[in-house]
């Protein structure tokens, strides 16, 4: 899926940062270990068992360059109570938490 | 122990009689007598001497305007249907109304009055009062006032061009001022019918010098005599006052013929038949009267253009030059506006105008554009002339923006100090800015970046 022109306005126009700092994105996606059941759905993330699946989608974008992403996303419930949302990297093969 | 005596107050009354057929008739004759002011003026003259009528207005029902003195020996009153009016004179010309010219020579006269400090109630196109007394001092009396009233009217007609602002024609004023009445009474009434019954031109001599004074002049003291005064007084003077015009048939048929015997009714009677304007006419009638309505001063600020023949959306053009112009008058001084009067003279002769009360105060151009629009599309013929004048103006547009937000602009300065202060304890990274870049995106990691804040 292609950004909208808007928001490359957006960022171009954003202020630069003084040297010595930079911007950071938020939400970045950071490792997770995380064990899969049948049909890849995950039943433990860092170690917490998962109580319940709320949704899943995937995610297909910049298909057409040469560093294509293509994720599984989860949001889950764990048996603590707490909201996680992990995907899979269809990719690479590897698993991340993005909250 | 002081005594106070509340001295009598005296109403003087102005009424010119038949402005608005005099005012078509001089403009009817300009258009088919000759090029000289004085062929122009007899021959408005001998017209008046005919069975006239104003022709009825487009879009106002087929009722007839003001008449003249030989249509109304004929029976024919304005007001009537025009087959009613024909019917009782086969004979009778019509002329077309020109609202315009009428505005323009009741508002110079206004002026003309103004002019010598008088305050004035405007009833309606050919009667206006005012007060009398805060005019002593500077006058010198009842005599004075009149005196100063009479020659600012005789001043006016020289003081004008040959034409007026609106395309007037100066002679409508001669023959306006020349006609105009003046009558001093307790009450608006009787100040009226002083009036009416006062020294025309005829009263006065060659020179313009009138011979039995200035005006006529009611010297009742107190309500009762006003009322005594007007007893034996028909009740079709009621048509005289807006509020209680409609009274008159009515009263007729009640057989109640003169003021007296309104008079005589009980008021709670009157009250309940009439309501409110059954309990004015009854007050009218025993010589009480309310304060005058006196209008306030006014600014005059209007925009006109030529035309050639324009209708469809020539005029809708005009009309939005008229209003960018009428809103960039430094006149205007950033109020709202209020009443509106557009105008405009057709090319087959007469002119046309409507008033327009905006139902909010406004400055947006493109709302009241619409709303003249709409007016505009009334016109009857297409227009040589097109004219909008401000006629009351709003508050100020209080929906305008300050300059400088003084609050947002003080609250960001106290931001800056805080984020000046988090930086020196928590080092560089101690304050960022959030900062929207897709917030849409179905990737996380691209919806928001964090900035340093500055």
């Amino acid at each position: 899926m292609s950004r909208p022109p808007a928001s490359r306005a957006r960022l171009r126009n954003l202020p630069g940062p003084p040297p010595g700092r930079r911007r950071r994105a938020l939400y970045l996606p950071r490792a997770a270990r995380v064990s899969a059941g049948a049909g890849g759905v995950p039943v433990e993330v860092d170690g917490r068992p998962i109580e319940a699946v709320r949704e899943s989608w995937l995610v297909e974008d910049r298909w057409w360059s040469e560093r294509p992403l293509r994720r599984r996303y989860w949001e889950l419930v764990t048996g603590d109570g707490r909201n996680l949302v992990v995907f899979h990297d269809l990719e690479s093969g590897r698993w991340f938490a993005q909250t | 122990m002081r005594t106070y005596v509340r001295m009598a107050a005296t109403v003087i009354c102005l009424f010119v009689p038949r402005l608005e057929l005099v005012t078509a008739v001089v403009r009817a004759a300009r258009g088919g007598a000759g090029t000289g002011g004085h062929e122009g003026r007899e021959d408005a003259k001998s017209l008046l001497g005919r069975a006239l009528a104003l022709a009825p207005l487009p879009g106002q029902g087929g009722f007839v305007g003001e008449v003249s003195g030989t249509a109304e020996a004929l029976g024919v009153r304005a007001g009537m249907r025009l087959g009613e009016a024909l019917a009782r004179a086969p004979r009778l010309d019509l002329v077309p109304p020109d609202p315009v010219g009428v505005g323009e020579a009741w508002e110079l006269l206004a002026r003309a009055l103004e002019g010598i400090g008088a305050r004035l109630e405007l009833e309606r196109v050919g009667v206006a009062y005012f007060q009398a007394d805060p005019l002593y001092g500077m006058h010198g009396g009842l005599d004075g006032v009149t005196a100063a009233t009479r020659r600012a009217l005789d001043r006016l007609p020289r003081s004008r061009g040959e034409e007026g602002p609106g395309g007037m024609d100066v002679r409508s004023l001669t023959m306006a001022c020349s006609r105009a009445r003046l009558g001093a009474g307790p009450t608006r009434l009787c100040a009226l019918v002083a009036a009416q019954r006062g020294p025309g031109r005829r009263a006065r001599g060659r020179s313009g010098a009138p011979r039995g004074g200035h005006h006529r002049s009611l010297h009742l003291a107190g309500a009762a005599s006003a009322r005594r005064y007007l007893a034996p007084l028909s009740v079709e003077l009621l048509r005289l006052r807006r509020e209680t015009n409609e009274l008159v048939d009515p009263l007729r048929r009640l057989g109640i013929e003169t003021l007296g015997e309104l008079a005589t009714l009980p008021r709670a009677a009157v009250s309940d038949r009439f309501g409110r304007p059954g309990l004015l006419a009854h007050d009218m009638a025993c010589g009480h009267d309310d304060r005058l309505r006196e209008r306030p001063p006014r600014e005059q600020v209007e925009e006109a253009l030529e035309l050639e023949d324009s209708t469809g959306p020539a005029l809708d053009h005009a009309l939005g030059l008229l209003l960018d112009r009428l809103l960039a008058r430094p006149e205007r001084r950033g109020r709202t506006l209020r009443a509106l009067v557009l105008s405009a003279g057709l090319v087959e002769g007469g002119t046309w105008l409507e008033r327009v009360v905006l139902r909010q105060a406004s400055v947006e151009r493109e709302r009241i554009r619409m709303t003249l629009s709409l007016r505009l599309a009334l016109l009857p013929a297409p227009a040589r002339r097109l004219a909008l004048r401000v006629e009351h103006f709003g508050g100020p547009d209080v929906q305008q923006r300050a300059l400088m937000e003084e609050g947002r602009a003080l609250r960001l300065e106290r931001l800056r100090e805080a984020a000046r202060q988090v930086r020196a304890g928590a080092g560089l990274e101690g304050a960022l800015r959030i900062v929207a870049v897709d917030e849409l995106s179905r990737v996380p990691e691209r919806r928001f970046l964090l900035t340093p804040f500055s």
